[in-house]
């Protein structure tokens, strides 16, 4: 399309508020509109699906006051002066599997994560699933990874001792006058795209593997090699085993400026110092596009993309047993990527989720009633017996598309020494073993590396105890007494293994940090009962007052002083 | 007349109290305790209170504690600050005065717990 | 071959209460405590008002527990502290229970079990608050465990949702220790809690209560910066419109227990949709036999004399459950068998008329099924096909054999050549 005909439809839509011009080989988009949506669907109706071209929406939303970049509060000189050969920027999934990838070459990585914890963005707030890759159109760098990917993740979760299943997918359909279309578009991606186990199921079959399954279900396309992990738990151990083997995280750190000089990041300021690297690898989601805009390189937009989730209590668990989700049904918003589904986790709960909401808010995860009602209508028609009763939790990820909602995995376009893996948004956990592989490669090409003879890809998780013999766990007992003290009921997490979390090679300790790698707080309780204890156990390690210690960021303290042993006149 | 809950068991009876030349009539009560309650809100309010000290121990940083007897509402705050003042390095049992004739209101501070005495807790100090 | 007629789950004020009694009717008791410290939920409960039934005194809750404590420590009823069940394995005549402490793992083997574990708290995530997800979002349970054993604030200025007794409670501990409660918000238009707490609680110290309104949203990335406010109608849902932000740095929620009864549900208890605790009969006893409900796991109770009352019955009946002879005498199977229902028999029941129900391991040709009773053979019956998909059932009169608690029943299956 050229850039006349889309004025031409933008002067159509918004009047004289919005133009677009061609520069650089990206179409600008300018002028001011106070509607969001009206500003999303500016830019998807000048975007082409997958075109290298891209969309810069440049348009002022003036409908709401837009928040700065959230900022971590810790300002230090800890890395003034370092010389990275690569620094990471994002400790999303993307920036971690680069991260582990890149530690197989001699060179210097630094990962900087702005947050308290890694996997704070959507990396860590979505479902888990690990993708077949049947519904992506051909062409897009998702169905280029996908299927490579997803094949890689026996292999990566063995080596990085990270729970996986593969648990099957089934996409039911209620109409069985779409059988002939559906089964062919089977076929064609079993034999063209390679997806070898696709196969139609029908409904009876499908409620003779999962009874709960509604009985207007007609038929369902099977998907036995989709699985699911656990995305925080991935992303951590990814980072654990970077580190393993010779790359430093800085958690806390932002970066909030580049100095750009000659087509060339010359530095990069962050709160904790000036980085002068070698390679910059931008993985850093909601804000690639920023990270983009400071060292000169911008090319694309962000459009954020809310969805949230909500985890039902384990006993709800039985009630399915692998991932399904409907197709075609109606539903009262306007989704754009599928629209979620129920899933059996690594952990036997179910996840139910996610929707998909247009914001401006690129870091508001808070949840909301409406999204979990409409979450649940929706997914009721799959399976009827599915209740809100069974929720113990919810959550909410905010996805990181561009407009033409596929990756960016290349070089940068005006400044050379940046690569850009942006856009990430679905399947973007799945293919990430993949992508990290290529970029890795890209990276120590041009950084012309050697290989890292000492190299371990294997990463030992700690020992988890509830899911050992008897005799593994006496034997594990007797070597470290703490292992014995329960400390969360729920999930059975054992002092030692709190203790092991603290110890490892990327400390959080923090409750949140404590509770994403062993899952105290993510039982049927909340966090009810542990809490106090894991708080001091933390304090212990720490050796601070329990009033030092924090849920997640640096401004988050759990509790106060009391006024207790002071003098009477306080 | 004035009507206030009982709040001497969970009952919580509706109690009525009429005044007639400092005379005292309660009605709606179920029990002595509820028309000595009511005449004593209506001369002298009277309150429990139950709080902690803080201790030296690092194994129990605060112990439980409550007032022998009931207190004047009005001296609530004047007790706790009281209460806040203390740190208590001896291992005393329940019952025990913690302050003995608080603000000279003739009632003690006492402990409401063993727990600094219990055998298990001496043995994980390490003592 | 058992270690203990009685085991106790819990060592709060039912668990305490069940031991007591189950020692004092001449059963050997034991009690499993989580924790490293007898008293469950009473230790952090300060407070004072308990035991007012019982001992006619206004007992704090330390004071009240350990007066069971001191009882059990009388008797020398034996207490594994630190301990947790692991799970719970259902033997023909008894339990298993598998237990995990400092010191390894423990098969303790017991008659009978008193399951004492108390309740839990309904979170602020199960009330469907919405927003973000801060530090300062506490259960009153919870923010009660930081004031009173741990001695710090959860709170310097909060806001208390529900009007049950605990959040009431907490409303005038933070009080007085110093922070300031704005309000106790109740999304019914009558409280929760005990007319009595009301007033001691919330009117003494000027802390307003809201009825008919509710929290929707919290705010704030950290900690908790706000909690939105709204008023709800007659069927308790929000009005829009009504909504207004109150700022504090906590929320606390008490909006009702839920008794803990995955270990009751993981031996095949029964559980009454109603109560949340398990099904139970005259004596506690729960629709597993040998297995007795007590205290807020079997409901919840808003008096502890009753809790301990509760504890008292079931632990009674327990011991008397363990010493009545348990007759009963283990069917085994030998040969071909997939399985065979019954597998038990009662001797102290009438066994003229046992239906069996079995399937044999894989398809056999002609067959002999027999039952033998301490080796030799007492009955047979020849079959001339056996497939596993078919069911057989057959009808014997089980007294006629003279079988004894000591006897080994065996039937077995033995294919012709």
């Amino acid at each position: 399309m050229n850039i006349k005909a889309l004025n031409k439809k933008l002067k159509k839509q918004y009047g004289d508020s919005v133009s677009a011009s061609l520069e650089d080989n990206c179409i600008v988009l300018r002028g001011s509109l106070d509607s969001w949506e009206d500003v999303v669907a500016a830019g998807l109706l000048c975007a082409k699906p997958h075109s290298k071209c891209h969309v810069v929406n440049d348009i002022v939303f003036t409908g709401a006051e837009q928040l700065p970049m959230r900022l971590p509060e810790l300002k230090d000189a800890a890395l003034d002066g370092e010389k990275p050969d690569v620094l990471i920027i994002g400790g999303g999934i993307s920036g971690c599997s680069i991260a582990r990838e890149l530690s197989r070459y001699k060179l210097d990585i630094l990962l900087l994560e702005k947050e308290a914890d890694l996997a704070l963005g959507a990396s860590g707030r979505n479902d888990g699933e690990v993708h077949p890759g049947i519904d992506l159109s051909r062409g897009s760098l998702k169905h280029k990874y996908i299927r490579r990917a997803n094949r890689m993740y026996d292999r990566i979760c063995t080596e990085l001792d990270v729970p996986f299943k593969r648990t099957g997918q089934y996409a039911c359909f209620g109409n069985k006058y779409w059988l002939p279309a559906i089964w062919l578009h089977a076929m064609w991606r079993r034999f063209i795209d390679g997806i070898e186990d696709t196969r139609i199921i029908m409904g009876n079959k499908l409620r003779q593997k999962e009874p709960e399954i509604n009985e207007d279900i007609a038929f369902a396309l099977s998907n036995p090699s989709s699985g699911c992990v656990s995305p925080y738990n991935l992303v951590i151990a990814y980072a654990e085993n970077a580190v393993h083997n010779g790359a430093r995280v800085s958690l806390n750190t932002a970066v909030t400026d580049m100095q750009v000089e000659n087509g060339k990041i010359r530095s990069v300021t962050t709160n904790r110092g000036t980085v002068y690297p070698k390679l910059v690898i931008n993985c850093a989601g909601v804000y690639s596009d920023e990270v983009a805009r400071m060292a000169n390189d911008r090319f694309f937009s962000i459009h954020p993309r809310r969805g949230t989730n909500s985890i039902l209590d384990k006993k709800a668990g039985r009630h399915l047993a692998a991932i399904a989700s409907i197709v075609g049904a109606s539903t009262p918003s306007k989704t754009r990527t599928k629209g979620g589904g129920i899933l059996h986790t690594v952990h036997d709960n179910l996840l139910v989720g996610p929707d998909a909401i247009e914001t401006y808010e690129r870091e508001n995860t808070a949840t909301n009633a409406e999204s979990i009602e409409r979450v649940f209508a929706k997914q009721r028609i799959t399976m009827p017996t599915l209740t809100e009763r069974d929720i113990i939790t919810y959550f909410t990820g905010v996805r990181a598309p561009t407009y033409e909602e596929d990756f960016i995995i290349e070089w940068g376009r005006k400044t050379e020494n940046i690569f850009h893996v942006a856009g990430i948004q679905s399947p973007g956990l799945t293919t990430a073993p993949a992508v990290a592989e290529d970029v890795a490669h890209e990276a120590a090409q041009w950084l012309e590396a050697e290989e890292n003879k000492a190299f371990d890809p294997i990463r030992h998780a700690p020992p988890h105890l509830a899911a050992m013999s008897d005799a593994e766990r006496a034997e594990l007992i007797a070597q470290n007494p703490d292992y014995g003290v329960i400390v969360c009921r729920c999930e059975e997490v054992s002092r030692g293994e709190i203790l092991d979390a603290l110890n490892s090679p990327i400390c959080v300790p923090t409750v949140d940090g404590i509770k994403k790698r062993l899952r105290p707080g993510m039982g049927r309780c909340q966090g009810g009962f542990c809490s106090p204890l894991v708080t001091k156990i933390i304090a212990e390690f720490l050796g601070v007052p329990l009033t030092e210690v924090k849920k997640s960021s640096a401004s988050s303290p759990i509790v106060f002083e009391s006024r207790k042993g002071g003098s009477k006149d306080v | 007349m004035k009507e206030f809950n009982c709040i001497g068991c969970p009952r919580g009876c509706l109690l009525r109290v009429e005044e007639e030349n400092g005379e005292f009539t309660v009605s709606g009560n179920s029990c002595e305790n509820g028309r000595k309650f009511a005449i004593s809100e209506m001369t002298e309010p009277k309150r429990t209170i139950c709080s902690t000290v803080k201790t030296v121990f690092a194994d129990v940083p605060v112990l439980p504690v409550r007032v022998s007897a009931d207190i004047p509402k009005d001296r609530i705050f004047d007790v706790m600050r009281e209460i806040n003042s203390v740190t208590l390095d001896k291992r005393i049992s329940g019952g025990d005065a913690v302050i003995e004739n608080v603000l000279d209101l003739g009632v003690d501070v006492i402990s409401t717990s063993n727990i600094l005495n219990e055998h298990i807790y001496i043995k994980t100090e390490g003592k | 071959m058992f270690d203990y007629d009685v085991t106790v789950i819990g060592g709060g004020p039912a668990g305490l209460a069940a031991a007591i009694s189950a020692h004092d009717n001449g059963a050997k008791a034991l009690v499993i405590e989580r924790e490293e410290r007898l008293g469950g939920m009473l230790k952090q409960c300060i407070h004072d008002g308990f035991g007012l039934s019982r001992f006619g005194e206004r007992l704090a809750g330390p004071e009240y527990v350990e007066r069971f404590m001191t009882e059990l420590y009388k008797r020398n009823i034996d207490a594994m502290l630190r301990t947790f069940v692991t799970r719970v394995e259902k033997l023909p005549d008894g339990f298993c229970v598998v237990t995990v402490n400092g010191e390894g793992l423990k098969k303790i083997y017991t008659k009978t079990l008193v399951l004492a574990t108390g309740c839990r708290e309904r979170t602020a995530k199960q009330v469907f608050i919405h927003g973000t997800r801060p530090a300062g979002v506490f259960t009153a349970g919870t923010a009660q465990h930081f004031t009173n054993r741990l001695g710090v604030m959860p709170t310097k200025r909060c806001v208390i949702l529900g009007s049950g007794d605990i959040g009431l409670i907490m409303a005038r501990r933070l009080t007085l220790e110093g922070a300031e409660v704005l309000g106790v918000y109740e999304i019914n238009p009558t409280p929760s809690g005990l007319t009595r707490n009301i007033h001691q609680c919330l009117y003494d110290y000027d802390i307003p209560l809201y009825l008919s309104h509710t929290v929707t949203r919290v705010f704030g990335a950290d900690r908790l910066e706000a909690v939105e406010i709204c008023e709800v109608d007659e069927n308790l849902r929000p009005i829009k419109g009504t909504e207004k932000r109150v700022e504090c740095d906590a929320l606390i929620v008490s909006v009702g227990l839920i008794p803990e009864n995955e270990l009751a549900e993981s031996i095949g208890v029964s559980l009454d949709g109603h109560t949340g605790g398990p099904v139970c009969d005259g004596q506690l006893m729960t629709s597993v036999p040998g297995v007795f409900s007590c205290g807020n796991a079997l409901h919840v109770n808003d008096l502890v004399d009753f809790v301990s009352a509760s504890g008292e019955e079931a632990g009674k009946n327990a011991a008397l459950f363990a010493a009545k002879s348990q007759r009963r005498v283990n069917i085994n199977i030998g040969g071909e068998f997939l399985y065979l229902v019954p597998q038990q028999l009662d001797l102290e029941a009438d066994n003229s008329k046992i239906t069996f129900y079995f399937r044999s391991k894989k398809v056999l040709g002609k067959s002999t099924l027999r039952l033998k009773v301490d080796g030799a053979e007492v009955w047979k019956r020849r079959y001339p096909l056996l497939r596993p998909p078919e069911m057989q059932q057959l009808v014997l009169d089980m007294n006629k054999f003279g079988i004894s608690e000591s006897s080994d029943v065996r039937f077995e299956i033995e294919v012709a050549e």
